[in-house]
């Protein structure tokens, strides 16, 4: 489903984010990225979604080379892959229905069958008695649901997330994990970033870590999550 | 989108839209950017209207200029579209030498043809024009030259200069030079007419590409998050070109009824001209034709600036 091949991103500033980077990950899988910060977490993300391109290697998405996608062709590869930020980036002069709707609405989907889908996402985060609120009157926990809903509500094959608790208490950040575990239940390949690595390892999946650009751990724990 | 369908088909949790539904999803979207566009020009009604007054006059202005242009061409066409001379004959000449002229003349290759204005008619004319018949009942004698009109062929400056030298003809008034010089002048200012539209045209489309410019940086989150979602460039450009199109169209309207303004500002000192001269020039305005055409040239500018400054944007936030 997504494979690095020896996958190297230097910007231009002349540092190296990422450097002779090679893993595959099996669809349906999830995997967690973890690392020190500026370990180049953020960047194997941005490479997947095209927010960036790699200086070398190559990244295949769901069996597409992204280095043969066109600039016309990044949005329909981000239609693809949901996102899920760390500051949620939902906006906030839009109600959480209208935010979980956008990319039904970038995909040209019409409307009845819009208001199905937003409200089964926001079913599934919790949030279906919040649709009409403002992103601002939710707590962080919720905003970050909705970004989630956001990100799944396309059904999209991947889902990655950079640091989606990094703004949340250790019982709020085992709660959203919890729920991406879900998403890996109906086939979806997910990969978050995280530099929380007691979290991570509770989740039992599979980690990657890295150090400077570099893979230098991919491992699975025995210890099953909570 | 069935690039899409193939792409989900691993996972089918649930149906994608389907390719019938598009055109609508389409159609609703088009109709959503319009009336959303609208309705954020409506919310910020001081920076709108200053924006549109702007335009408005920068639109009304050589469309003024082309209107005065094109009313003194009128004006000067009624007067007469032939170059024809007019030959004053002396006083003194007979009436069967004014017709032995007549016939030389008429016999020449470069005359068309020559009308013969004896003094009578003449005086018959002066009357009924001038108003002066009874000035004239006090004259004794008719002090009007006989007149050959004459209409020449090709260029008539050899035969103009002929003419002075014949030995009954007093005087030759040659319509066409001073007609030349009307048309010049006329014709210089339908082309200043031109470079000024031509200009004020462009500096719309600067004014609404920079006022869109402004409106896309105060949407720059929105925007960075629908590229993130996978908006493609055309989803992203649509609520500004339709931000465009409005901005074309209402200033358009607004140069039409600046136009209407000045009209009947000066529609009341212009009929007593009209009155003065005895001579019923009817001033006119913009055809509805016109009118339109004025209205979609700005709004079709609107778009245009727009456009530019939108996709200068998109282009901004994607990888090469």
């Amino acid at each position: 489903m997504i494979t690095f091949d020896r996958v190297g991103k230097r910007y231009p500033n002349g540092h190296d984010a990422l450097s002779d980077l090679s893993f595959a990950l099996g669809a349906g899988e999830l995997a967690f990225v973890t690392g020190h910060s500026g370990a180049g977490k953020s960047t194997l993300l941005r490479l997947v979604a095209l927010l960036e391109r790699p200086t070398r290697g190559q990244v295949t998405v769901h069996g597409r080379n992204l280095g043969s996608v066109r600039r016309r062709g990044i949005a329909r590869v981000r239609r693809g892959v949901g996102m899920v930020f760390q500051d949620h980036r939902l906006l906030l002069d839009r109600s959480v229905f209208d935010n979980v709707a956008l990319p039904l609405v970038i995909a040209g989907a019409p409307r009845e069958e819009i208001a199905k889908r937003v409200r089964a996402a926001l079913d599934k985060v919790g949030l279906l008695d919040r649709e009409k609120s403002a992103p601002s009157m939710l707590s962080a926990g919720e905003q970050q649901r909705v970004g989630i809903a956001r990100a799944i509500v396309a059904k999209p094959p991947v889902l990655i997330a950079d640091e989606p608790t990094g703004n949340l208490d250790p019982q709020l950040a085992a709660e959203i994990m919890a729920l991406f575990g879900e998403f890996e239940q109906v086939g979806t390949t997910v990969l978050i970033a995280s530099h929380d690595l007691p979290l991570v390892k509770r989740m039992g999946k599979r980690v990657l870590v890295l150090d400077h650009g570099k893979l230098i751990d991919d491992f699975k724990p025995h210890n099953i999550g909570p | 989108m069935n690039r899409r369908i193939e792409k989900n088909r691993v996972k089918p949790a649930a149906p994608e839209p389907r390719g019938g539904f598009s055109l609508r999803a389409w159609r609703e979207q088009h109709l959503y950017s319009l009336f959303s566009s609208l309705g954020r020009l409506a919310a910020r009604p001081w920076a709108t209207a200053l924006t549109l007054a702007v335009l408005g006059f920068a639109l009304a202005l050589p469309l003024l200029f082309w209107l005065l242009v094109d009313n003194a061409r009128g004006l000067a066409g009624d007067v007469g579209e032939a170059s024809q001379i007019s030959a004053f004959l002396k006083p003194d000449t007979k009436a069967d030498a004014v017709q032995a002229l007549a016939v030389r003349l008429r016999a020449r290759a470069d005359v068309i043809s020559v009308a013969v204005k004896t003094p009578e008619q003449g005086l018959d004319e002066f009357r009924e024009r001038s108003g002066f018949a009874d000035a004239l009942k006090v004259l004794h004698y008719n002090p009007l030259p006989a007149v050959l009109i004459i209409d020449p062929r090709g260029d008539p400056d050899a035969f103009v200069a002929q003419l002075r030298d014949e030995a009954t003809v007093d005087q030759v008034q040659y319509d066409a030079q001073w007609r030349q010089r009307l048309n010049a002048i006329l014709g210089l200012g339908l082309r200043g007419a031109q470079v000024l539209a031509g200009l004020l045209a462009l500096a719309a489309l600067l004014v609404i590409g920079n006022t869109v410019r402004l409106d896309i940086a105060g949407r720059s989150e929105e925007i960075a998050v629908m590229q993130l979602l996978g908006a493609d460039a055309g989803f992203v450009r649509r609520p500004f070109l339709y931000s465009g199109l409005w901005y074309g169209t209402f200033a358009g309207m607004l140069s039409l009824m600046l136009i209407a303004i000045v009209q009947a500002i000066l529609a009341v000192p212009l009929g007593r001209l009209a009155v003065a001269y005895e001579h019923a020039f009817a001033v006119h305005g913009l055809s509805l034709l016109q009118a339109m055409i004025v209205l979609v040239a700005s709004a079709a500018l609107g778009w245009l600036g727009a456009f530019f400054a939108a996709s200068r944007h998109i282009a901004q936030g994607l990888p090469r």
